[in-house]
């Protein structure tokens, strides 16, 4: 291999090849007079027949010849001058021949390099393809858990609203129960008092009065009505507990939103404490196709945050539930006179787990539930705060056209 | 690593350095100050603005008491920083550096630039700095803008390099800095090649041999 460097020693076979020998030597022979033969740097003959008692001219090239001219014809002056020749001719050669074979290095190297770059890049574009897609498989797996782990507290939150739900159904039905059962405690001790003027009929003036009869007869009246409204008051708690629990059945219906208003907004009215007003200003709208189970629990996570947000202010506050159909779109606002939200809060507020209150206390996915169930709608959600004044939720659905 | 053939015994001398600073000036005043035995003429390929393009050479010889021919090849490299893949092939198969370095104190940033380029072809092409027979000369010493020797040797006080300082367009310090890169190449190959064992070459006998006594 080395002999393929730019400095390795030349030999006359590489500077003048084996083509243009016969032809350069001819001529040479001509110049001096007939009689010619040329030797290479190790003296061997490689043109014409050395003639016994012949002259010799050396060439040298760096230091040492690397051709050597025997003539029996020529003059010692013009063997000189052929010499002189030959040499011109052969340094010229070995610099052209060294120029090229260090350039054909140079490239030999470049491309080598280019190559070692290349495999390079191509092993580490493997390395990061790799990398990529074995990111990509992490994501999609830690994806999946995070949707997982979110379902289960999703799972968990609305077990708890449905928790803090009971509870306050529970209030409300018991207030009713007590008083119609004590009604009717009452109204046993009358019917008593019947029996007894029964026992004395002959006397039935006197023991009319003295029984106070009158006065039962009224009053039982009077109990059976207010026991009979409380009935009503409990069948209307069911009834509404009823239409909200219809919110796992995720099939689509053709439904008006106000339905759907009107029924989370029961739900909220019977937990509203004194001091504490719910207004509905509910425009007609036009039915759309929808998850009317889902919309009301997405109504009823709003309007009870807007709930909380005036109980959270410590004033009498008023929730303000509206619906327009208003530029080919269902608006439906909830606004509140609550205690209202900071930047801050207002900027994570649709994150799950975002609350504003206690932990334990959680409505951490209320805001975020909503937001889905109406981006699963096609509509939008926005937010709209100011602390001390209030918070109004705004919510749009498309009116497909038809 | 030398070419051996057994009767002649080839070593490859390189001057390294940036562009413009002396290394074509060192060997065109090598080639007239030195009288070896054999000394072959000064071959140049150079740009017309007188750069050098690929390489110059200049061949020196003489013959050792064992009969045994030691030649040396004087190459320069390019010093031209777009001839990097020149230079490295050039240096390939050195067996001693000169560096050659610029005096000038704008030419400061040139030098290590170049310096840094040395110890990566080096690198490159398989040569082991640590061990590469090599010396430094400051070049350009007649130059008023020339940085002082002093604060030079100061700077390069813990470098392991013989330092030189030379002013070769006048011919100064040219001899000195090759003899020394002759010591130290003497003293690098001597035990290899067998120098004094085998050819009867003390190194004072090696220098003054590629040299000729004047
Ligand atoms: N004043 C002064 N000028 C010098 C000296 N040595 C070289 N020069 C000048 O510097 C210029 C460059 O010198 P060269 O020997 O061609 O430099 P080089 O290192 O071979 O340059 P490249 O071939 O381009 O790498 C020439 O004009 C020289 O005359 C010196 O000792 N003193
Ligand atoms: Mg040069």
């Amino acid at each position: 291999m080395s002999g393929a460097h730019f400095d390795h020693d030349w030999q006359l076979g590489e500077l003048i090849d084996s083509h243009e020998l016969p032809e350069l030597a001819a001529a040479l022979a001509r110049l001096l007079g007939g009689d010619l033969a040329l030797a290479d740097g190790s003296g061997r003959i490689v043109w014409g027949t050395a003639s016994p008692g012949a002259r010799r001219q050396a060439v040298v090239i760096e230091l040492d010849p690397v051709a050597t001219l025997c003539s029996a014809s020529a003059s010692a002056d013009a063997l000189t001058a052929a010499g002189e020749l030959l040499h011109d001719l052969l340094r010229t050669r070995i610099r052209y021949r060294m120029a090229s074979a260090l350039h054909l290095e140079v490239v030999a190297e470049d491309f080598a390099s280019l190559k070692r770059e290349h495999a390079r890049l191509a092993e580490s574009e493997a390395r990061y393809r790799q990398l990529a897609s074995e990111l990509d498989a992490r994501v999609k797996t830690q994806l999946a858990e995070l949707e997982e782990r979110q379902q289960m507290l999703y799972a968990a939150e609305r077990l708890a609203s449905i928790g803090q739900l009971a509870a306050g159904m529970a209030h409300e039905i018991n207030n009713p129960l007590g008083f119609a059962r004590s009604n009717l405690g009452s109204f046993r001790g009358y019917l008593q008092k019947f029996a007894a003027l029964r026992d004395d009929l002959d006397h039935a003036r006197a023991a009319w009065q003295a029984l106070d009869l009158d006065f039962l007869l009224a009053d039982g009246d009077e109990l059976l009505d207010e026991t009979l409204a409380g009935l009503e008051r409990i069948a209307h708690i069911v009834a509404d507990l009823k239409a909200f629990s219809n919110v796992d059945r995720s099939s689509e219906a053709y439904a008006d939103l106000n339905t759907c208003l009107r029924e989370a907004a029961a739900v909220i009215e019977a937990q509203l404490p004194a001091g504490i007003g719910l207004r509905l200003d509910l425009l007609p709208l036009p039915p759309i196709v929808c998850l009317p189970g889902h919309l009301k629990q997405a109504f009823y996570n709003i309007l009870h945050n807007a709930l909380q947000a005036i109980i959270d202010s410590g004033r009498p506050g008023t929730i303000i539930l509206s619906s327009a159909a208003e530029a080919g779109r269902l608006t439906v606002r909830i606004r509140d006179n609550g205690i209202g939200m900071r930047p801050e809060q207002l900027a994570h507020a649709f994150e799950p787990f975002y609350t504003t209150r206690d932990v334990g206390h959680g409505v951490g996915l209320g805001l975020a539930t909503a937001r889905s169930i109406v981006v699963a709608h096609g509509g939008k959600i926005a937010l709209d705060s100011a602390v001390d004044a209030g918070t109004t939720v705004t919510l749009s659905f498309p009116i497909p056209d038809d | 690593m030398p070419d051996q053939d057994g009767k002649r015994l080839s070593f490859k001398l390189v001057y390294y350095g940036p562009a413009q600073s002396g290394k074509t000036t060192n060997l065109l005043a090598l080639h007239e100050q030195l009288a070896p035995e054999q000394k072959g003429e000064m071959m140049s390929m150079e740009t017309q603005d007188d750069r050098t393009l690929f390489f110059d050479l200049l061949p020196l010889g003489f013959h050792a008491p064992s009969g045994l021919s030691i030649r040396c090849r004087l190459f320069t490299v390019p010093g031209q920083v777009a001839h990097d893949g020149t230079r490295k092939a050039v240096l390939s198969r050195a067996d001693g550096v000169v560096f050659v370095a610029d005096l000038q104190r704008n030419q400061e940033t040139n030098n290590a630039e170049a310096f840094r380029s040395l110890s990566e072809n080096c690198a490159r092409v398989g040569i082991d700095l640590e061990r590469l027979p090599l010396v430094v000369q400051f070049n350009k010493s007649d130059l008023p803008s020339a940085i002082p020797q002093t604060e030079i040797r100061e700077r390069w006080q813990s470098a392991p390099w013989p330092l030189h300082f030379a002013s070769a367009l006048h011919g100064e310090g040219v001899r000195e800095t090759f003899a020394s890169l002759l010591g130290a190449l003497y003293r690098r190959q001597d035990e290899a090649c067998g120098l004094s064992r085998e050819h009867g070459l003390n190194e004072a006998a090696f220098v003054a041999g590629l040299m000729g006594t004047p």
